[in-house]
């Protein structure tokens, strides 16, 4: 009776989701956030002290200096920029990577890494979906704009404060004529 | 890097020119052969040069000025500069220390140490990780102090491919709200409310193997089996059972009796933003053959939680029963707590986030909490049938006051309909990491 029952509760558990794993490559993030793209173009930052001093003066506190960025390219128009990068979350490093239009607007945040035992929620299209079309003026943070997954606090508010950080990245090099 | 990659080219050129040399003295059979393979080695060592020098000019990440767009690198080189991986190792920890303050008995006013945690996670490759958490309760622990030592989880997870992942050992049953996020950090108040302590009793764990699943909708399901309770451990004279049915005789798997075990199953739902709707329940015999009798002990509960922007929204309902108390309680007529057949509680509660400054966030909140822990017993006969217990009801108004993102100070105030005398005024602080 017991391991029927174990049996029938198995059987409901048809695949269809994902669990703790690699997803994707900050190149597909790319492609996924930038179909109509033509050309990436990768492109390796190391920001001067000044520069990120400006970027905590803006709030956002680099990790490190080291970014890796795509520019998304049609012909010679430039669609966008997509930044990847990794997060803590409780006990495990989240990368995830973030697309930007050439207006500063987010085209949509992608989950390349979650290996945490819970909150892998975070993947799901509805919670990415809370930071499209927002600039750096929206707060961007849980608890505010973004709304929490119950039992993934950390990893909310951590991948949050990631884009946000990616967010004023952008519109820094954008102010300073960095993306041509 | 790249000296050290241009010396090596080097060694190598030399090591071939030596050679080719060699070989030329034994081989060359004409003056033509011989300007035809120095013709050849010419044409190596150009390409061995242009080599050399791509790899000297090769930078590893282009400064970025502002006025100085960066140069770009192709996409492979890129590629290979991520962030540094994640440590195999991780230890966590948390804590509470709390002040409770009777407002009629302020001579029971007591400071504690409720629990102080350390914990590591350690990954053995992708797929394979371990999770551990040793906690000591009340400060010190021996013959002669109330403390106790405890292992809170020890188990094994596996990912068994992209959609599920296994564990195996001791873990937190997944029920509730607050069973597997216990953290101070992760409740308001400064005790974990009432019903996920006296009907659920959290920090709930028992040992067995147990299946995750992540779904795209944002269901997630968990479904195991594992040990049960011990209803041998009942003491009738003892006021235990009164506090918490199910706290007065878990196993925890300090040699646990295993002859009966038991299923259990979640499942959460996540599919909008800031909203959670789960459900569990756990059944499993618990007389672990030693009495003729066999007990069943079933609990379920429904949970759901919502997050609006600065509002944080909960309510919860748990229901637990025990069959066969009848003939269980027969020989306990007496005593001063017998064994229920059935129990239950649930609570509202709001918060909100009310001011907020850097880390600094000050959020109060208002919990209403109703329970029974012997909600019934079973009939034993005219006047041997104990009463019902009363319904407790708990009004705590209080706040807490997030000092970093892992560092939480605490005040609140409870007020007891029933048990009047209890009424307090409780302080803490925790962290977590």
């Amino acid at each position: 009776m017991r391991l029927h029952l174990l049996g029938g509760a198995l059987a409901l558990l048809a695949p269809s989701g994902a669990f703790a794993a690699d997803y994707l490559t900050a190149e597909q993030a790319a492609k996924v956030l930038f179909p109509e793209a033509e050309r990436l173009e990768a492109r390796d930052w190391l920001l001067e002290p000044a520069l990120q001093q400006q970027l905590i003066q803006l709030g956002a506190k680099p990790h490190a200096a080291h970014w890796h960025v795509q520019l998304a390219w049609r012909g010679k128009e430039l669609l966008g920029v997509v930044v990847d990068d990794q997060v803590l979350g409780k006990f495990e490093q989240i990368g995830f990577a973030v697309g930007l239009a050439a207006d500063g607007r987010i085209r949509g945040v992608e989950i390349l890494a979650y290996r945490e035992s819970h909150g892998g929620e975070i993947r799901l299209p509805a919670w990415r979906k809370q930071f499209v079309g927002k600039t750096q003026a929206a707060p961007l943070q849980v608890g505010e704009d973004i709304a929490n997954i119950s039992g993934a606090t950390l990893s909310c508010s951590h991948v949050s404060d990631g884009v946000r950080r990616i967010v004023k990245l952008i519109a820094l090099a954008r102010q300073h004529g960095l993306l041509v | 890097m790249p000296h050290h990659k241009a010396t090596r080219l080097c060694l190598a050129l030399a090591s071939c020119l030596a050679f080719s040399s060699g070989a030329l003295a034994q081989n060359s059979g004409s003056e033509a052969e011989l300007l035809r393979r120095v013709e050849q080695l010419a044409v190596e060592l150009n390409q061995l040069k242009a080599e050399l020098a791509r790899l000297q000019q090769k930078p590893a990440a282009a400064p970025l000025a502002a006025a100085q767009p960066a140069p770009a690198p192709n996409a492979a080189a890129a590629a290979e500069t991520g962030p540094a991986a994640a440590p195999a190792t991780v230890i966590s920890g948390y804590a509470e220390i709390n002040y409770n303050r009777p407002l009629k008995a302020s001579q029971n006013a007591q400071a504690d140490l409720r629990r102080a945690v350390l914990g590591y996670q350690h990954r053995f490759d992708d797929k394979t990780k371990v999770v551990t958490e040793i906690e000591v309760e009340h400060g010190v622990s021996s013959a002669s102090d109330p403390g106790e030592v405890a292992i809170e989880q020890a188990y094994v997870e596996h990912q068994i491919n992209p959609n599920y992942a296994l564990r195996a050992g001791l873990f937190l049953m997944p029920v509730g709200l607050l069973n597997e996020n216990h953290e101070p950090t992760n409740f308001y108040g400064v005790e974990r409310n009432f019903v996920e302590t006296a009907i659920i009793p959290s920090t709930w764990r028992e040992g067995g193997f147990q299946l995750i699943a992540n779904y795209d909708n944002g269901l997630s399901l968990q479904a195991g089996i594992s040990t049960s309770f011990d209803l041998n451990k009942w003491d009738a004279a003892s006021s235990e059972g009164r506090e918490s049915p199910l706290g007065a005789i878990h196993q925890e798997m300090a040699q646990a009796k295993a002859h009966d075990l038991a299923l259990f199953g979640a499942a959460n739902w996540r599919g909008i933003p800031g909203l959670l709707l789960g459900a569990s329940v756990f059944s499993g015999q618990a007389t672990q053959k030693q009495s003729a009798i066999d007990a069943r002990i079933s609990l379920w509960d429904v949970h759901a939680r919502w997050t609006p922007g600065r509002w944080d929204l909960s309510a919860l309902y748990a229901k637990g029963t025990i069959s066969n108390t009848a003939s269980l309680n027969a020989p306990l007529v007496g005593g001063e707590s017998l064994i229920p057949a059935s129990f239950d509680g649930w609570y509202l509660q709001s918060a909100y986030k009310l001011w907020e400054h850097g880390s600094y966030r000050l959020t109060p909140f208002a919990r209403w909490e109703q329970l029974n822990t012997a909600r019934s017993f079973a009939e034993l006969g005219q006047g041997l049938t104990p009463a019902a217990a009363p319904t407790e009801r708990i009004i705590t108004l209080g706040a807490n006051f997030q000092l970093s993102e892992g560092v939480v100070f605490k005040a609140d105030l409870q007020r007891f309909r029933e048990a009047k005398d209890s009424d307090r005024f409780n302080l803490g602080v925790g962290w977590s990491f």
